[in-house]
């Protein structure tokens, strides 16, 4: 249902070669005819049923792979050898591999709980078979590699992985880089605010870093907004057309609107956002969560323009990936109507 | 004949090949997939698991493996790493901050035995944001010169925003690997 067919011809100011454009347009159209035979041919079931068929499919499967490894083993304790040893445990490899595909297949349509569990499960499985075939074949241990010899193309070269040269890592010259890209960072007690709309720096990215104590205000457009270490401090942000990151914030009120966003190590803090798709919070404690309220002149069309003139919602529907259970994640929570902040107006600031 | 050459076999007869690609959260490794295959690309949520996509590219199947990049998640990716002929290591190129532990997973993933015969393309994503870094000064950073000789590496700028770059670098990768698989016997 969330597939809308949207391939607009975009023209492309990255690369006025004539070449590349044609290039471009092929590929366009390649898309293109791609996604028409596929919508031809999807008529993909996603009820409960399936998700059921596919939870006692797995199950099944899981359970006679594990059942074949206990085998094994009880075949071994009795006749302190199993005959066609290796065969048995390529069979059971290929099994697993078989699984994998299926809950690949299936991700699409089964909710996230589920393919984090099967991840597991199937994780699991693979080592209680290393475990096993480690017991049963002590001298060559089993794994699941891939045999293939390799043959480069320029003929007898062999390859030999230690070679990687990982112990010496090259410091990176950050001092060159880093500063360069727009942001806030290293302020106290300040108030913050940039306008995009008049420095047409719209197309570029945004950081926030190293902050305490301030109020923050960001109108208008831009692409991506990293927001790193901050504290006791309150964000307001017009539509960020991409994605936001943000990381190690504590106490602080987020006022958001974008098309992604993932927080990660954020404690005690309230956000108010409006996505168009689930917001993931990872190592988070103490989150509570409402709708975007933020106002200023020119915000709807900006939204508009942005495709987030509607609240989808999904501000509601937090996946917190270190929660495993069906059971409600004890690090977030929604805010309460009459806990939540009123609109913010913020127009007059500048 | 073992288990694994019979499925080579097969593998090699319907001109197929098995694709990973990883990276950091957020490189944008879900909308490259989906933009490649068509797709609407406004609508994605984090990947909290993994997908799967078959696509027909040139005369062959690509079986693309898209995993979530996730800290949580980083730790299932040797679950995929089996029977891989090309590994695609996306790069959020506007992300600096972050270059530091994309390096230390990438460095990671490469002495993984499995994956030593797979082709690697690493895509500088994001290209279309101002200010992001060009793939020559990724490149430093990630150290690539520093990698074993005999791996069949390529750096190749990219947005999954525009599709700029993305065919560059497939076909870069999958004439890489029928060159090893499907012609040298
Ligand atoms: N401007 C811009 N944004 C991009 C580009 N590619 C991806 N994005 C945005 O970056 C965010 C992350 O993209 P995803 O495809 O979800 O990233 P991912 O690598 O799959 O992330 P995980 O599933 O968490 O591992 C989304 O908001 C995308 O719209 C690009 O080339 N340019
Ligand atoms: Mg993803």
């Amino acid at each position: 249902m969330e597939e809308k067919c949207s391939i607009e011809p975009i023209v492309d100011s990255l690369a006025p070669d004539s070449a590349l454009q044609k290039k471009h347009i092929s590929m366009l159209n390649r898309l293109n005819a791609r996604h028409l035979q596929k919508s031809n041919s999807s008529s993909s079931s996603t009820g409960p049923n399936s998700i059921q068929s596919f939870l006692d499919k797995f199950s099944e499967s899981k359970r006679s792979i594990e059942s074949s490894i206990e085998c094994l083993q009880t075949d071994f304790t009795i006749n302190g050898s199993v005959p066609q040893l290796k065969l048995d445990l390529e069979k059971i490899s290929s099994s697993i591999a078989e699984l994998e595909k299926f809950v690949a297949e299936s991700s699409y349509l089964l909710p996230p709980y589920e393919v984090r569990a099967a991840m597991k499960a199937i994780s699991d499985v693979k080592d209680s078979v290393e475990k096993a075939s480690g017991k049963l074949l002590p001298r060559k241990k089993f794994s699941f590699r891939n045999k293939v010899t390799k043959k480069d193309c320029g003929g007898n070269l062999v390859r030999k992985v230690e070679q990687i040269k990982g112990t010496d890592p090259i410091p990176v010259e950050r001092s060159t880089i880093v500063n360069d890209s727009p942001g806030f960072r290293n302020r106290e007690g300040a108030t913050l605010v940039k306008d995009f709309r008049i420095s047409e720096e719209n197309m570029g990215d945004f950081s926030l870093c190293n902050l305490n104590t301030c109020d923050i205000y960001l109108k208008g457009r831009f692409r991506a907004l990293f927001v790193y270490n901050i504290r006791n401090s309150r964000v307001f942000v017009g539509p960020v057309l991409g994605s936001i990151l943000i990381e190690d914030v504590e106490k602080c009120v987020f006022m958001l609107a974008s098309q992604q966003i993932r927080i990660h190590e954020a404690k005690a803090t309230d956000f108010y956002l409006r996505l168009r798709s689930r917001p993931i919070i990872e190592d988070c404690k103490g989150l509570r969560f409402g709708p975007y309220k933020l106002f200023y002149e020119g915000i709807k069309e900006e939204l508009e323009d942005s495709g987030l003139e509607e609240d989808t919602g999904n501000w509601a529907n937090v996946d917190d990936f270190r929660w495993l259970k069906s059971v409600h994640s004890p690090n977030w929570r929604l805010l309460e109507e009459k806990e939540q902040e009123g609109s913010v107006s913020i127009s007059d600031i500048c | 004949m073992g288990l694994l050459s019979i499925i080579r076999k097969i593998k090699k007869k319907e001109k197929e090949m098995r694709i990973l690609m990883v990276g950091l959260d957020n490189s944008g490794k879900t909308t490259i997939v989906l933009k490649i295959n068509g797709e609407d690309t406004s609508i994605i949520s984090p990947t909290l698991g993994f997908n799967i996509k078959t696509i027909k590219y040139q005369k062959y199947s690509l079986n693309i493996w898209d995993v979530g990049g996730q800290k949580t998640i980083r730790s299932y990716w040797r679950n995929y790493f089996e029977q891989t002929d090309g590994l695609v290591w996306v790069v959020d190129s506007s992300d600096v901050r972050r270059l530091d532990d994309c390096r230390l997973e990438l460095e990671n993933l490469l002495k993984e035995e499995r994956l030593s015969g797979a082709s690697l393309l690493i895509f500088a994503n994001k290209q279309d944001i101002h200010g992001s870094l060009k793939p020559m000064e990724i490149a430093k950073i990630l150290n690539l010169d520093a990698m074993d000789k005999t791996r069949h590496w390529e750096i190749v700028g990219c947005s999954a925003y525009t599709g700029d770059g993305l065919l560059e670098g497939f076909d870069w990768m999958v004439q890489d690997i029928a060159s090893r698989i499907y012609m040298l016997e």
